[in-house]
């Protein structure tokens, strides 16, 4: 990878991408995001809609008894994906079975788990820090760029493609399971299996998740895309894009405040997911009434980014060509759907 | 379920019983569906009408054989009896009726012949350019016309409704009965209604089970429902 990182350097050095990125470790953190929010943000809307909110929350919190877990059976305080898996993997299948066999409402099971969860791990963190200094377990709790590893952007890169490629084979299944199981039953789909295998897909992107974002805000991630993608999107397909891109802009955007202001990047990238969600709440508001639409229209957009990459041009050639060219081609064409659509009725 | 040999009947139900967390939604429940008929499920509320339909689809464990015997496709069209949806769910007509017409993931659009067939569908319910609509601004009656093309398409063998009439005006009363007695007679499907309309299921209905958690009476509408 050095030969790569040598390039970006070379690139951030001459101007034509951001300063920012003459430090090898952002650049890490920047492949982090690439790809990491195709597949939060692809998890994120299915997450909300079957209602696993709190599921993600408990699993965050089970990935900090896994960290802590793993670091007392040995682990390397870098990468303790064993205990980190073992525990979330023990932790999911538990919640669903229980949830599955107790007539209790599913928030108050999973309550109940992350409670456990969690004052389990606050015990084997006194622990912990009886062996390791309190700040490096700071970075497992709230996400640091600094102990991003090349090892660990090949294991998140192994598992985004693995849990991209299930989760698109099942999407349909799992998406008419979460608006109907009885019809979804009827269609051949296996409820039972839906849910363990969601879940397990969750657990494992939660792990991988952890050193960037932190095992307390990477339920966050999981959650707020999906719910600021509600406020605008009109059709599956415009829930997914806007899942995927409200991530990608809490990520990268998290990822240069983190950095230029010295804050935790979990912190940053989950203030950055809130205030997408408060635009789009205002956004979507205002797309009831004329001014939305024409927000929402093709010409709009395309116009207000090619404006964006017009600014930029003058600075940042690369990133500014781009964004010049979406916009052009938006302009032109408009939203896949609103062309789909069109193409139909003609 | 499952299959049977080649039989007059499409589904046989033998000694059913119910129970759920230890309490007794139905008790030793046999009953037969002759093919071709439109055979209603009457009771009062509570009298495990639904619960036999979640058992038929296989949704919910129980003692006693369901028997099904196959000459088409085998498949069964279902129209359940809620359908809520998420107000703020960003789920249209057409990604809804995609969920099961094509391989692709809805989430990447919907292609250009599913896109046809769903066209044709709710063309069919009388919901034509209903595709972009999102589910979760439909009307009730509206959501039942949905879900009823769903059911319709590919032709079932064997259609189960749980009280769709629920909630729906006179005129939509009067189309749904429409739709459901040109699919028995014109396509030979073998309609399972529940219903609380005894009128409705004197005139059309060609058996009727009362069920009250039993067999109360089981017979052609004008004697049982005497």
């Amino acid at each position: 990878m050095t030969p790569f990182y040598a390039w970006v350097t070379s690139l951030a050095h001459s101007g034509i991408l951001p300063a920012d990125f003459q430090y090898p470790f952002l650049v890490r953190g920047f492949l982090c995001v690439l790809l990491l929010t195709p597949m939060l943000g692809g998890l994120s809307h299915l997450v909300v809609s079957r209602r696993m909110a709190f599921f993600s929350a408990a699993l965050g919190q089970a990935a900090l008894t896994g960290v802590s877990i793993g670091l007392l059976i040995g682990e390397p305080l870098n990468s303790p994906y064993g205990g980190m898996f073992g525990f979330c993997l023990l932790a999911t299948l538990g919640m669903i079975y229980v949830k599955r066999r107790s007539s209790l409402p599913p928030d108050t099971l999973i309550g109940v788990f992350l409670a456990l969860s969690l004052g389990l791990g606050l015990c084997l963190l006194v622990a912990v820090t009886r062996q390791f200094n309190v700040h490096q377990v700071e970075a497992v709790l709230f996400g640091s760029l600094l102990t991003v590893t090349d090892g660990d952007l090949l294991l998140l890169l192994a598992v985004g493609v693995v849990v991209m490629v299930l989760l698109a084979r099942e999407y349909n299944h799992l998406l008419l399971d979460s608006l109907s199981p009885p019809l979804a039953g009827v269609e051949g789909s296996d409820s039972r299996f839906l849910d363990y295998f969601f879940a397990f897909l969750l657990a494992l992107s939660i792990v991988v998740s952890l050193k960037i974002i932190g095992a307390l805000l990477v339920e966050a991630l999981v959650v707020v895309p999906a719910a600021a993608s509600r406020n605008v999107a009109r059709s599956a397909r415009g829930y997914l894009l806007w899942s995927v891109a409200v991530a990608f802009v809490a990520g990268a955007g998290g990822l240069i405040v983190s950095n230029r202001y010295l804050v935790p990047t979990g912190a940053a990238v989950v203030l950055g997911a809130s205030l997408a969600f408060f635009v789009t709440l205002v956004a979507g508001a205002l797309g009831r009434d004329a001014l939305g639409r024409m927000a929402r229209g093709r010409q709009a957009a395309g116009v207000a980014i090619a404006l964006v990459g017009l600014v930029l041009l003058a600075n940042r050639l690369v990133i500014g060509a781009l964004l010049v060219g979406a916009g052009a081609y938006f302009f032109k064409f408009g939203w896949p759907s609103a062309r789909d659509q069109s193409a139909r009725d003609q | 379920m499952s299959a049977g040999a080649i039989s007059p009947s499409i589904l046989d139900v033998s000694n059913l019983t119910v129970r759920i967390d230890g309490q007794l939604l139905l008790s030793d429940v046999s009953l037969s569906v002759a093919r071709g008929t439109l055979h209603a499920i009457v009771g009062p509320n509570g009298a495990g009408k639904s619960t036999l339909v979640y058992a038929v689809l296989g949704q919910i464990p129980f003692e006693g054989r369901i028997l099904a015997h196959w000459r088409r496709n085998g498949r069964i069209g279902y129209v359940p009896q809620s359908f809520s949806v998420d107000r703020t769910l960003p789920v249209t007509v057409e990604d809804f009726l995609a969920l099961t017409r094509q391989n692709r993931p809805v989430c990447f659009g919907v292609g250009r012949a599913a896109a046809r067939r769903i066209a044709a569908m709710l063309d069919r319910v009388g919901l034509a350019g209903f595709e972009q609509r999102q589910l979760s601004v439909l009307s009730g009656g509206e959501l039942r016309r949905v879900l009823l093309a769903h059911a319709l398409d590919p032709l079932p063998e064997l259609l189960i409704l749980d009280e769709p009439a629920t909630g729906l005006d006179q005129t939509a009363s009067q189309w749904l009965e429409d739709v459901l007695l040109a699919a028995r007679d014109r396509d030979d499907v073998t309609v399972l209604m529940v219903s609380h309309d005894h009128e409705r299921v004197k005139r059309h209905g060609d058996r009727v089970t009362v069920l009250d958690r039993c067999v109360v009476a089981d017979g052609a509408p004008a004697d049982a429902l005497a």
